[in-house]
Parts: C-alpha cells; sequence; structure tokens
C-alpha cells in the first residue's frame, strides 16, 4: 500500500454522518469498477462519484472530506510518528476474521499498536460485565490461561470486571492478548504505559476502530462490542446481565450463527447466563468444559420457582369448578397481596377469568360445563 | 481546481503586490506548476528569489502557505517584509512566547494570514498538531529543503516528520521545495524523498562578484596579525566566521582591542540578544561581526561586503552556502579564508584541520551508550529529560541518539498526555552502525575535498560549481588563482606586542548575575558591585508591549525616576533580587597552561595550586575590581576532602588584605560536578548543599572563589544561599573557565 493512500482512507473512515457500511460499499464499488478506480481517485477525481453512486448528499459528503485531506495528512502522519499502524479494510494485515464476521459492517478502518500478526492468529474473545462476580472472573481467568496454552489469542474490552481479568491472566500465562478500545488510540496513554512491556514484548496488541483522538464514550463501548465478537472465532460469556452491551453481543452472535460459550451458573447467580444458554449458547463448566444440559437444568431458579407455583396453581384449578384468588392465596399460604394474585393468575394461560355476581373467579380454562365452546375453538 | 493566470497577468499583480515587473523564466516555470497544484524542487542560488515562488502563489490562494524553515531570523525577515507588503503572515518559533505562538496559530486557522512560517521541530509542538485538524492548507514550502538529507550539509533529524508528513499530503496540493546547496547525492536523496510527481528546477550556481582568496598562515597569530592590520580596508561591511564560540569572544574582543568596529553573536546567546545583533548587521552598525556560521542563514542584506572564515569549513558546500549570505546585490564582495597549515601539533595534522575532524569524529556517541539508552527505554517509555539523568548524558549525546534510533525505527517519539515519551517498538530492529561509518568516511571525504580548496590551482568558484555537480559554461576568474593577488601575512612587531597585552588582559567572563522574575511591569538587575539594571515594560493603551528599555544605576536606583507606586514595586524586586554579579575567570581552561597546571594540583597530587594561577587571577580580579571594597573572601568547599581552594584562597585574601572565611560549609555530601553529564543533575546534585549563618555575610560583599567553572550550578547554588542570608554582592572569582558548557 502505497503511504499517501492511508490519508485517503482516514478521511474516508472519518467522514461524519455516513454509516461503515455505506463507506465500504462506495468503497468496493470503486474496487469493483472497470478499470478499478483507486481511493485516490475515488476522492481526487469527482467525476467518479456518479460512477461509484454516490447521491446528492453524499457529494457534498465527498466534497468537504475532500477539504480535510491535508488534515487528514498531518494526523496520520502523527499517527504514524507515534508508532500507530493504521489498517484499512483492504490491507493485507488488516484482521481477516473481522471482515468474515461483520462483512461490511467491518470497520472501514482500524488502528493498532503492537504484534499485528496476532490479528491473524486464532483467537478467543471472553466477555462479561463490569461488576463481574468471582465465579465469573475464576471463569474468566480459567479460560485466558486454556486459550494461552493453546497458542490463542485472547481478545478482551479494556473494561473493568472481565475484560481486565482476560487481559491480565493471558498476559500472566505469557499468552497473547488483543485489546480493543471503546476510544480513540491516541488517547490511550495510561494502558500503552501499564502494557508498554507486554505491548514491546508482542504478546500485547491494541486496536481501536474510532477517530483517533475520540475520548471514550458510551456509544463506543456499545459499537465496540460487536467488534469484539468479530475479532474472536470462539466467544467465551463469564456473566451477562440480561441487558446492556454483553446480552445484545451475545443475543446477535447467535443469530449470526457464532460459536458462542456461556458459564453455566451455580445456583443462586444473579445473572442472565442460563437465559442466553436457553437462547442457544452452548453452556461451558467453570473451566470451559462443555456441558449437555437437560431442560431442566437450563432453567434458572427464578424459572423453577415459578413453575412450581404453576403447577400448584393449576392443581388446585383443576381440582375445584373456580376459586376466588384469595382462597388460592389462603389455599397456598403465600404471603401475598390479592392484586399481586390476581395479576399473575392473568399471566397464567391455562387460568380463565369468570365474574359471577360480581365476584370474580378463576377456573382452569376449558373446565366448563358448556364444552361445546371447545369444539369450536 | 485554482484557474491558472496568465503571465502577464500575474505579472501586473506582481508589479501592484511586489513592486517587480517581471518573473525570471524560472521563476514563472516553477510558480505556473505550483498553481497547478505540482511538486517542485527548486536549486537556485541564494539572492535568486526562490521564495517569491511561494509568496506569489500564495497570495492567490484562498488557504494558507505554510513554509517550514530551520531558519528562524529569516522568518522574521520575511514576515516583516510581507507586512510591508500588506501580505498577512506569521511565524511559530521556539524564541517567541506560547501566547504569540497561539495568536500566530489562531490566525492561520481563522485565516487571517497568508503564510504561515513554522520550524520544523513544531512539527512535534501539540498546539501546532491541534492546529493542524483544522486549517485550511493550500500549499507548503520546504525551505533550505537540503537539511531533509542526512547526505545534506546540515541534516534536521526534526525535517524528518515533515518528509512524512509531505508523502502523506493529498496528491492536489502544491509542494515548493527549497535550496541553494545540493550536490546531485543530495539532490537525488530529495527527489526520492518527497517524492510524487515531482518537478527538479537546478540553476546557474556561479557568484561572479566573489572575489576568492585563500591566506595560509603558521598560528593563530598571524590571522589575528592580519585581521587587525586588513580589515578596515576592506570596504563595507561584513561577517568573520570563526569556529568555535569562545573563538567569536575572543576575535571580537581582540579586534575591538586594536580600534575595529566588532562585536561578537553566537547561538549561545539570548534571543533579545540575537535580535538586536541581527537588527544592528542590518544597519551597518559594525564594521564586522565575529559569528559561528549561526549567524547569517536567511538573512536578508543584500550587501555583506565580505565573509572571512578564520576556520576552515567542514566541506566545500557548508563554505558554499556561508559565503553564499554575501553580496547578494551582485557588486564585488571580498570572500576570505583563512587556513593554519602548522602540523606542529600532537596530532600531527594540520592545525585548522582538527577542529572539523574532531566535529566529525565526535558527530556520534560511542555506540554504548546508544546500547545505554536503548537499554533504557525498553523497560519504560522515558522522557528526554529523564533519560538524560537516568543513562547521565549530555543533552546533546541524547539528542543525537534518540535522533538515530527514531531514524532507524527502534524508538518512536509518543505523546502520554502532554509529555513526550521515547518508546521501544515492538519489532524494532538492532542499532545499525554501518550507516554512521558510512556518513564517517563520507563526511571525512568531503572535509579532504575542502582542504583541497586550499591547494587547488583551479579558479576557486570552479572547484565550488564542480563540487556541487553544476555543470555551467562560465568564464571563472575573479580569485587568487586567476587574476587576484594571492595575500600573505606581513609580520609586524608592533602588532604582535599587542596581541601579547591582549592576551594579558582578556578574561572570559562568568554571566551569573540574573534578572528578576518580570512583575509589575518592572524587572531588576545587579550585574556589577553597585551597579542597578532597571527594565521597564511599556505598554500601549491595549496592553501590547512597545518597548522595553533598561537604565542602568551606579550605585543607587535614582528613584525620582519613579512613581511613588513604581519605587514600592522596584523596592519588592530589590527585596528578591539576586546579590550575585557577574564575574570572571584567570583564563579558558583548555587554551593554555592553566588547564594543566589545575590537573596537576587537582588529581595527580601536584600540592598547591601554583604561583602563577594566583597571580593571574589577582589580576584579573584587580583589573575588574580596582576600586570596588571587600569585606570577605569566601570560598567552594570542595566535595572531597583536600584544602586546594582553601589555600588558594586564604592566599589570594592575604595578597588583597581582605579578611577570609572558612564558614561557608556543606550540610550534606556532593559529588564531584563533573561525574554529571547534564545540567539539571549537576543542580540537583548541589540544591540546598550548603549553608553559612547570617551573622557573617549579612550586609557583606563578598569575592567567592573556586577553582574550575563549568555549568556554573555550583556558583549559582551558593549565590542562592548567601542571598537568602543577607549578602550585599557576592562577587565570583574563578581560575579557569571550561570551553563549551555542558547543555
Amino acid at each position: 500500500m502505497i503511504k499517501q493512500e492511508l490519508t485517503y482512507w482516514v478521511t474516508l473512515a472519518l467522514i461524519p454522518k455516513m454509516w461503515t457500511k455505506r463507506k465500504n460499499e462506495i468503497y468496493v464499488n470503486c474496487f469493483q469498477h472497470e478499470p478499478k478506480i483507486s481511493i485516490i481517485d475515488l476522492f481526487e477525481n469527482s467525476s467518479n462519484w456518479d460512477i461509484v453512486g454516490l447521491n446528492e448528499f453524499e457529494k457534498t459528503q465527498f466534497e468537504e472530506a475532500k477539504n480535510q485531506l491535508a488534515n487528514s495528512s498531518f494526523l496520520v502522519e502523527e499517527l504514524m510518528a507515534q508508532g500507530y499502524d493504521i489498517l484499512p479494510i483492504t490491507h493485507k494485515e488488516y484482521p481477516r476474521l473481522l471482515k468474515v464476521n461483520l462483512k461490511f459492517n467491518a470497520p472501514t478502518v482500524i488502528y493498532t499498536k503492537g504484534n499485528k500478526t496476532l490479528l491473524q492468529s486464532p483467537s478467543i474473545a471472553i466477555v462479561g460485565s463490569r461488576n463481574a462476580d468471582f465465579n465469573s472472573l475464576s471463569f474468566t481467568d480459567n479460560i485466558a490461561k486454556k486459550a494461552s496454552a493453546e497458542n490463542k489469542v485472547v481478545v478482551s474490552g479494556y473494561a473493568k470486571g472481565v475484560d481486565r481479568q482476560a487481559l491480565d491472566s493471558a498476559v500472566e500465562s505469557n499468552g497473547k492478548s488483543i485489546i480493543v478500545l471503546p476510544q480513540g488510540i491516541m488517547t490511550f496513554g495510561s494502558g500503552f504505559k501499564q502494557y508498554f512491556k507486554h505491548i514491546v514484548q508482542g504478546n500485547v496488541l491494541v486496536m481501536s476502530s474510532f477517530a483517533p483522538k475520540a475520548p471514550w464514550s458510551v456509544e463506543f463501548a456499545m459499537a465496540r462490542n460487536p467488534i469484539i465478537y468479530g475479532m474472536a472465532s470462539e466467544i467465551f460469556v463469564a456473566q451477562s446481565d440480561d441487558k446492556g452491551g454483553t446480552w445484545s453481543g451475545v443475543i446477535d452472535g447467535l443469530r449470526k450463527k457464532r460459536s458462542i460459550y456461556v458459564r453455566y451458573p451455580e445456583k443462586n447467580e444473579k445473572n442472565a447466563n442460563l437465559l442466553l444458554i436457553q437462547k442457544g449458547a452452548s453452556a461451558v463448566d467453570i473451566v470451559g468444559g462443555t456441558l449437555s444440559l437437560s431442560h431442566e437444568e437450563q432453567k434458572t431458579p427464578e424459572q423453577l420457582k415459578m413453575e412450581k407455583l404453576n403447577n400448584d396453581i393449576i392443581t388446585i384449578l383443576n381440582s375445584i369448578e373456580k376459586i376466588s384468588s384469595k382462597d388460592i392465596i389462603s389455599r397456598l399460604q403465600l404471603d401475598w397481596k390479592d392484586d399481586k394474585m390476581k395479576r399473575y393468575l392473568d399471566n397464567i394461560q391455562q387460568a380463565e377469568k369468570i365474574k359471577v355476581k360480581n365476584r370474580i373467579y378463576y377456573r382452569l380454562k376449558g373446565k366448563t360445563e358448556h364444552g361445546l365452546f371447545d369444539v369450536k375453538n | 481546481m485554482q484557474d491558472i493566470i496568465t503571465r502577464q497577468d500575474a505579472e501586473i499583480k506582481l508589479k501592484t503586490i511586489f513592486g517587480l515587473d517581471h518573473f525570471h523564466d524560472e521563476q514563472w516555470k516553477a510558480i505556473e506548476r505550483i498553481l497547478r497544484g505540482e511538486r517542485i524542487l527548486m536549486i537556485e542560488r541564494t539572492g535568486f528569489g526562490k521564495s517569491l515562488c511561494y509568496q506569489f502563489p500564495a497570495t492567490l490562494f484562498d488557504g494558507v502557505t505554510v513554509v517550514f524553515s530551520p531558519l528562524i531570523a529569516l522568518m522574521r525577515d520575511q514576515v516583516r517584509s510581507l507586512y510591508k507588503r500588506g501580505i498577512p503572515a506569521a511565524y511559530i518559533n521556539s524564541e517567541q512566547s506560547y501566547e504569540a505562538n497561539q495568536d500566530a496559530i489562531q490566525r492561520a486557522l481563522n485565516r487571517k494570514i497568508k503564510i504561515l512560517y513554522i520550524a520544523p521541530e513544531r512539527q512535534e509542538n501539540v498546539d501546532w498538531i491541534e492546529a493542524t485538524r483544522q486549517i485550511k492548507l493550500s500549499m507548503v514550502v520546504i525551505d533550505e529543503a537540503h537539511t531533509i538529507s542526512t547526505w545534506g550539509h546540515d541534516f534536521r533529524p526534526s525535517f524528518r516528520r515533515i518528509i512524512n508528513l509531505v508523502q502523506l499530503l493529498p496528491e492536489h496540493l502544491p509542494i515548493l521545495a527549497t535550496t541553494a546547496t545540493a550536490t546531485k547525492r543530495v539532490q537525488q536523496d530529495i527527489e526520492q524523498q518527497i517524492g510524487g510527481q515531482l518537478t527538479t528546477i537546478r540553476g546557474n550556481l556561479v557568484r561572479p562578484n566573489f572575489e576568492l582568496q585563500v591566506i595560509k598562515v603558521q598560528s593563530e597569530d598571524e590571522k589575528m596579525i592580519w585581521l587587525a592590520q586588513n580589515i578596515n580596508s576592506i570596504p563595507g561591511t561584513g561577517l568573520i566566521y570563526t569556529g568555535t564560540r569562545v573563538d567569536t569572544e575572543v576575535y571580537a574582543k581582540w579586534l575591538k582591542f586594536v580600534g575595529v568596529n566588532a562585536t561578537d553573536y553566537n547561538a549561545g546567546f539570548d534571543a533579545e540578544c540575537r535580535q538586536s545583533i541581527e537588527a544592528g548587521l542590518m544597519n551597518n552598525q559594525w564594521k564586522c561581526v565575529v559569528s559561528t556560521n549561526a549567524l547569517g542563514m536567511g538573512i536578508d542584506k543584500p550587501d555583506v561586503r565580505f565573509i572571512i572564515h578564520t576556520q576552515i569549513p567542514v566541506s566545500p558546500i557548508h563554505y558554499y552556502q556561508e559565503i553564499g549570505r554575501a553580496g547578494r546585490d551582485g557588486n564585488p564582495t571580498r570572500i576570505i579564508l583563512f587556513y593554519n597549515e602548522n602540523k606542529d601539533n600532537e596530532s600531527g595534522i594540520a592545525s585548522d584541520l582538527r577542529l572539523p575532524h574532531s566535529f566529525i569524529e565526535g558527530a556520534r556517541p560511542t555506540i554504548n551508550k546508544y546500547q545505554k539508552v536503548i537499554a533504557l527505554l525498553q523497560n519504560e517509555p522515558l522522557s528526554e529529560r529523564e533519560v538524560m539523568k537516568l543513562a547521565n548524558l549530555k543533552q546533546t549525546q541524547v539528542r543525537v541518539i534518540k535522533a538515530d534510533l527514531i531514524d532507524q525505527g527502534i524508538i518512536k517519539e509518543v505523546l502520554y498526555g502532554k509529555t513526550k515519551k521515547y518508546e521501544y517498538q515492538f519489532n524494532a530492529p538492532t542499532l545499525s552502525t554501518t550507516y554512521f561509518e558510512e556518513l564517517r568516511e563520507a563526511k571525512l571525504g568531503e572535509l579532504h575535498s575542502m582542504e583541497q580548496y586550499i591547494y587547488t590551482d583551479m579558479p576557486r568558484m570552479k572547484y565550488l560549481c564542480t563540487f556541487l555537480d553544476s555543470d555551467e559554461q562560465s568564464d571563472y576568474t575573479n580569485c587568487d588563482n586567476t587574476n587576484l593577488e594571492k595575500l600573505h601575512v606581513t609580520h609586524s612587531p608592533i602588532l604582535s606586542a599587542k596581541l601579547e597585552e591582549f592576551r594579558e588582559s582578556y578574561f572570559p567572563a562568568l554571566e551569573l548575575a540574573s534578572w528578576t522574575t518580570r512583575k509589575g511591569g518592572f524587572r531588576i538587575c545587579i550585574s556589577a558591585p553597585n551597579i542597578f539594571l532597571v527594565e521597564k515594560t511599556v505598554n500601549d493603551e491595549n496592553g501590547v508591549v512597545i518597548e522595553r528599555p533598561v537604565v542602568e544605576y551606579h550605585n543607587s536606583i535614582n528613584v525620582s525616576d519613579y512613581s511613588l507606586e513604581e519605587k514600592e514595586i522596584i523596592k519588592e524586586h530589590l527585596g528578591k533580587a539576586s546579590r550575585m554579579v557577574n564575574g570572571y575567570a584567570a583564563s579558558y581552561y583548555g587554551v593554555s597552561n592553566v588547564g594543566a597546571a589545575i590537573h596537576r594540583s587537582k588529581y595527580e597530587n601536584g600540592g598547591d595550586f601554583p604561583d602563577f594561577l594566583l597571580k593571574k587571577t589577582l589580576s584579573v580580579f584587580g583589573k575588574k575590581f580596582r576600586g570596588t571594597h571587600f569585606d570577605l573572601v569566601m570560598y567552594i568547599p570542595p566535595t572531597k576532602s583536600g584544602n586546594l581552594v582553601k589555600n588558594f584562597a586564604t592566599r589570594f585574601a592575604h595578597v588583597i588584605k581582605v579578611p577570609i572565611s572558612h564558614d561557608l560549609i556543606k550540610v550534606r555530601s556532593t559529588q564531584e560536578q563533573k561525574f554529571f553529564q547534564n545540567s539539571y543533575s549537576k543542580q540537583e546534585n548541589v540544591a540546598g548543599a550548603f549553608d553559612v549563618y547570617e551573622d557573617i555575610v549579612k550586609g557583606k560583599t563578598i569575592v567567592l572563589l573556586d577553582d574550575i567553572f563549568d555549568s556554573g550550578a555550583t556558583l549559582k547554588e551558593v549565590g542562592k544561599i548567601l542571598t537568602r542570608k543577607g549578602a550585599k554582592c557576592i562577587v565570583p572569582i574563578v581560575i579557569a573557565k571550561t570551553v563549551g558548557g555542558t547543555l
């Protein structure tokens, strides 16, 4: 790649208000054009803009971007002088797996520092909550060490909790690690200082797909997750809540049929690991061994408790023609308010509400004298 | 894309803005291409009008033209003259205050200026880097482009980043690189580095108005005698270039001693002082300015009538470059080179080859020092200052090492927050020394070619042009190998005696007096016993500084010159002012038998300092401070045991009949200052190491003695403590001052 092209690539990557997907599409159009349009010609020669299918708004965006080229040169020079590598999506050192996994949504340019061969090495990602519990951290530690022993690169996101544990465990066991930053690569001074030796020794690579000087933000932290997932062949989930970055990342990964391994939690753990397993992620034990779980074993304690309660209620309904919610509470010896039970019963599919002389009763659906309605259904 | 202007239209504009009727064909050729967004390398002699080739297009562009130039003096000159023509311009460099640089950046961002000059090392400056994200750039100029080539005669590592930048600039952005001096090899190197579609325009290098002469001599004395005899009969004003900073002082003092109106100038002077000498040079204030080659590069004076080198430069290209600053107006100009060919010295080579030899051989620290720095940086990223301290290296050495390591891709300069640190790189190559070796060989070869200039029988201009690979057709005359006389030194007993007398009375100064920090529009400095300098800042109604006149008072400050309020401010300054004044050394350490004598006593168990040192020291003291009443002689207590300085001071005090005090003591042990290679460490070594009882020094005028003055850190520290304890005045006197300084 000619050095000068980097200026153009960085300019493309920095165009505001244009999706990465669209940027990649435009370049693919250049690439597929006969004769091929170089990234330089794309900017310098505006007669190419119709050819690659820019709409009028995009043309104004490119016009503005063209004026930014010289400014990008300064930025690129600064990056290079400070030892950062710039890898456009066409670069031979750009991580292949990321392109395979994210396709057109792969970052147009990534910025790295450290041992770039790690980008093409077999890799696993370990993800999880910032407030991970002891089990999650020891799981992370086990998985990172195991990966290191198998010469796999551990990809993580440099957040507190699981991310940092993954990195530190990999590094500690002389393994290799990739840090995917939720910020511009030039704003990572303290991290570079802390992991300097590991970077110099080739054990750690730092990468970012954001504007090099952009500070950390929640949006970046969210946008970074798919990249972590995209960088790895296997994804290990130490601990996930039922919302947030880890959760949505896994859900997205499952949809894309990625290999995702979720730690099977101990009883009473308050996290959404089992829910992910129910949604199709593979369950693994604390050392990463695969578990084949029965249907029952995939259920969370809450789910089990609820099932039992439902069963009990249905048993009662089954034994009686109709019953008030108050009576159900007293039969089950629950410490519930009447309203709560009513709401609960509303959610039980098999239960049905009937009104008799202004009083509300419940009965089992279909368990009526008027059997002919069932037939109608 | 810029609409291309016709030459005719351009020349109409040229007339109105620059007052010139026409472009030279080569100028227009360059300008036309620049307007088309092309890249140009111009190799044209000094005075050709290279600047116009970017200044004119800059007036047509709507953005800013950024000119990278290593010459700060040139920036000032150019900006001034552009302003006269109504072209707004500014510069960013290290000599200017932070606020002024910020202001220049701001104006560039707001497109209030057309041309921005910037020193290449500013490319590493955080605020400028920030600004480059926004600035509307129209053109980039690399002035003195030979400095981007390591084969060029004045390679600047900070230009490395400029080259990287140029390689990254978009295709449509015009780039102009200019130089007056480039051999084919340097030209190719520049072409290759700038890359892209580059057109080289190479012009004629002959300077027919130069009268080139060489004077072979057998001693330094002969040079000084010839100058004393002849300089006033050379028409006009000009420059004398010496090889070292010390020599600028020695030669200037000598010329003044024999009644020549001369002054010295070197890069060791502060910015204000340099600017005032540069201004004086422009106004022909002196017959000659004696300078290192730091002066003159880029000074736009058309009528420098002579340039005399007392020391042979390291290569013909240096020589051509340095003499190139003379005679731009095309009128006859004397160009004289002295050469001391006497081989009667320990190295057995011509005396004047020793200095350039040592430059070449000493250009790089030893490989060990490189390895030491590498090992430190492998451990953690460090700042320049940290490297200096941890590796115990001089700043100059660290800078050379760091530039080489960056060049070889072993380390990078990385910003950690706002601090620059040097960071060892993953996959860094091992240090290659073959390149150093090649460069050394090349430099020795060039020095040899310079030596050949002395002895050649070719027309001298032809010799220089041939060396610069300029194959032009010209009648080469105008030198002592063709039509001019060969110059010799005529011996003069009177001048020899005068020179003797000069040497006896010439003492190196120790500049230890210091100004207070500017506050309330004033600062003061006590420069000598009972001499007070008061600087007043005068602002206009907008608070912009108009001038800062300095008034010198003897004995006491004339308070009636100031308002009541000002008096209070001055009083406050007086309370804070350092009481240490400028002092003297009896001699330079290296230039006579003084150094050897001190060394014998100090390091070879040679006993007390010999009488002649005492005599010499008393002589400087007598000459400089006759009439001043002293209360006390004090001396710097030794690092280890030993009474050399104590005994010396006692003898000194006895002769001048002033009481000796042994009360300045060390409160903690220090190491020998010479162990530390840089002034940071030296300052740290002595900070808070001394103490004395207040009663002993309060209100006293004190002679403070030491043997050797190097960085001055110890004397400054003692000055601080004596000032704090109430001394009235402290006069530092030492036997010898080392040459060069360390930082």
